[in-house]
């Protein structure tokens, strides 16, 4: 009985701020009140017509899918090697060195490329590559986490061994097994790495240079005006975030089938 | 070409890095048809003779040969052997059928003749109409028989089978024990059966192989090895037994713990050790009262320690003297005493 009470509680403690957005970003007036009055598209309109906003969107949207298709790109390979590793010894140093990012406040990583980058001899900081280099080390653990998880609940390595006995070289292993029976998890690491670049806010704030600000850098000018206007604006960043995790992981499930048909 | 090995292992040594752990100066053969099953402890090497086999770990020394050809330095997917792991690795994104027609579409064999070949293998491990589940809706036994057809399919030189008995649960096992014998039969292909279990190994084998240590103690066939174990290590380890130290007595008496006992004629001189090996079924329990029966040779007179009741049978320890025997007996009656029949005796080598 009393966990049902302390689930709905912490469900509603979830929700309520997401409900008042929503509320918020529909409200015409909302000032000293508990809820907004009058309802209007208007806040939506101020969004989408405004110039910073659009670029951040696309920005953001860019950064995301680039630093997705790094982290499979990378991720995948890597996830393969430490699995493999025959060593205990190294793979749990490996798995310590691929999570230290998880534990490094965002901040620290954007001061080190401050520094760094913008220097004479490596002048790149406000540049969009750069910002996707900086998401790829804050998201790649979490898919390296997942994949090498699901690598050692399969069994990679002794379905690997079975489809060599069977006759299958490595291209066909990787593009028969490896890829199709990872797919669940590629996908769900995808979703993880896409919502939290969307969403990254302290590196982003330092590194991104003013043309490609992203969304969530963007979002923090919003709050300092109307407050329907930064509702609207939030939510827009919440449908971003799902939206992108969505694509992402469609993109790679259409990826696991086309190979999972070649034969 | 009949007499051709289907699988020749010939001097082969390998030793993991380190340690002292591998297989030392092994040969075995195994005729076309045969099923040779390789017993021993855990880390005995039985497993590491499988992969040397199968070419996933390279032979230090000596040769694998299949069908006469030299494979010792031969990739793992060149060499054609079907495997079934203990796991049984099936692929879990694949359909039953797609799983056992894998070989074959490596092989570029056409999409309807891999999809009839695999339906076949599946009717003939008992599995027809199961083509289209995924291996997660099927049951270990049923899992068993996919891993089972998918390395038989591609018509393979020879078929390793790794512990495949271990992951089912009692009642199953005995029924795959059964299956695996004779589908083994049926394809007429030669195997070797890794196993710690000896009851698989009496009951499965044409030869047993026991390992120990990485080295091959004896290859006989099950009543042989049961019959004339090479040394206590075998035979504690194929069937129970009684072994007992002593020192020759007479040329046909040695005395034990038990008692001194008369044995089959022997050479040995007067005072040698010996190691006497007696298996409890050969052991005649006496019931009654012990006073009323006529003293015989080797009966001793017993008390019984530990009583195991299996239904159709008991295993009984006695102490007998200063030592212990175990017998096994279909009797319901008090034991008082027990008859070890002379030649149920033998002599096994002093180690």
């Amino acid at each position: 009985m009393l966990s049902r009470w302390v689930t709905v509680a912490y469900l509603a403690y979830l929700a309520l701020p997401i409900a008042l957005l929503f509320t918020g970003s529909f409200g015409d007036l909302w000032l000293n009140t508990l809820l907004p009055t009058g309802f209007t598209f208007r806040w939506y309109q101020e969004v989408a017509a405004d110039p910073s906003f659009r670029r951040a969107f696309s920005a953001s949207l860019s950064v995301a899918l680039a630093t997705s298709a790094a982290c499979l790109a990378i991720g995948l390979p890597l996830a393969y090697a430490v699995y493999r590793t025959p060593n205990p010894k190294v793979r749990a140093a490996a798995r310590v060195l691929y999570q230290l990012p998880v534990a490094l406040p965002p901040l620290v990583l954007a001061f080190g490329f401050i520094l760094v980058f913008s220097s004479d001899t490596l002048p790149w900081l406000g540049s969009i590559w750069l910002l996707i280099a900086g998401h790829i080390v804050l998201c790649l653990p979490y898919f390296l986490q997942t994949v090498v998880a699901d690598m050692q609940r399969l069994g990679l390595r002794a379905l690997e061994d079975a489809a060599e006995s069977l006759g299958s070289s490595g291209p066909q292993r990787f593009l028969h097994i490896v890829v199709p029976a990872l797919r669940h998890s590629m996908l769900s690491g995808l979703i993880v790495v896409t919502a939290l670049s969307i969403g990254e806010f302290q590196f982003s704030n330092l590194v991104s240079g003013f043309l490609n600000r992203t969304y969530p850098v963007v979002l923090l000018q919003a709050f300092y005006g109307a407050t329907g206007f930064a509702c609207a604006a939030t939510v827009i960043l919440l449908l971003l975030a799902l939206v992108a995790s969505f694509s992402a992981a469609y993109s790679a499930r259409g990826a696991a089938r086309t190979s999972m048909a070649g034969s | 070409m009949s007499d051709t090995p289907s699988v020749r292992i010939a001097n082969t040594s390998f030793s993991y890095p380190g340690g002292k752990a591998g297989i030392f100066d092994l040969s075995l053969d195994i005729a076309p048809g045969e099923l040779v099953v390789c017993i021993g402890p855990s880390g005995c090497g039985k497993t590491t003779l499988l992969k040397l086999i199968a070419g996933f770990l390279p032979c230090a020394s000596g040769h694998v040969l299949l069908d006469g050809e030299d494979v010792t330095g031969v990739a793992v997917r060149e060499r054609q052997c079907g495997i079934v792991f203990q796991s049984y690795a099936l692929f879990p994104h694949m359909r039953v059928w797609e799983n056992v027609a894998y070989p074959l579409r490596v092989r570029d064999v056409p999409l309807a003749e891999r999809r009839r070949r695999a339906e076949a293998m599946l009717e003939m491990v008992g599995l027809s109409g199961y083509g289209e589940r995924l291996p997660a809706a099927l049951s270990g036994g049923q899992q068993q028989r996919v891993a089972l057809a998918r390395a038989l399919v591609f018509d393979p030189r020879v078929l390793l089978l790794d512990e495949p008995l271990s992951a089912l649960d009692a009642a199953t096992r005995l029924s795959m024990r059964d299956e695996i014998r004779r589908i083994q039969k049926q394809q007429n292909i030669a195997s070797l059966l890794i196993t710690h279990d000896q009851d698989e190994a009496l009951s499965l084998a044409d030869r047993i192989a026991i390992l120990r240590e990485g080295r091959l103690i004896q290859v006989a066939p099950p009543k042989e090895m049961y019959d004339k174990p090479a040394d206590a290590f075998v035979a504690g380890f194929i069937g129970r037994a009684n072994l007992l130290d002593g020192t020759v007595a007479s040329p046909d008496t040695v005395d034990t713990p038990i008692g001194r006992i008369a044995t089959p004629g022997h050479e040995l001189p007067n005072g040698a050790a010996v190691r006497l090996l007696v298996r409890p079924e050969k052991i005649v329990p006496v019931t009654g009262d012990p006073a009323s029966a006529p003293p015989g040779e080797n009966h001793f007179a017993a008390k019984v320690i530990h009583d195991r009741f299996f239904g159709a049978s008991r295993e009984i320890e006695l102490a007998v003297g200063e030592g212990v025997v175990k017998i096994d007996t279909a009797t319901r009656e008090d034991i008082s005493c027990v008859h070890i029949p002379r030649d149920a005796v033998q002599f096994l080598p002093v180690t």
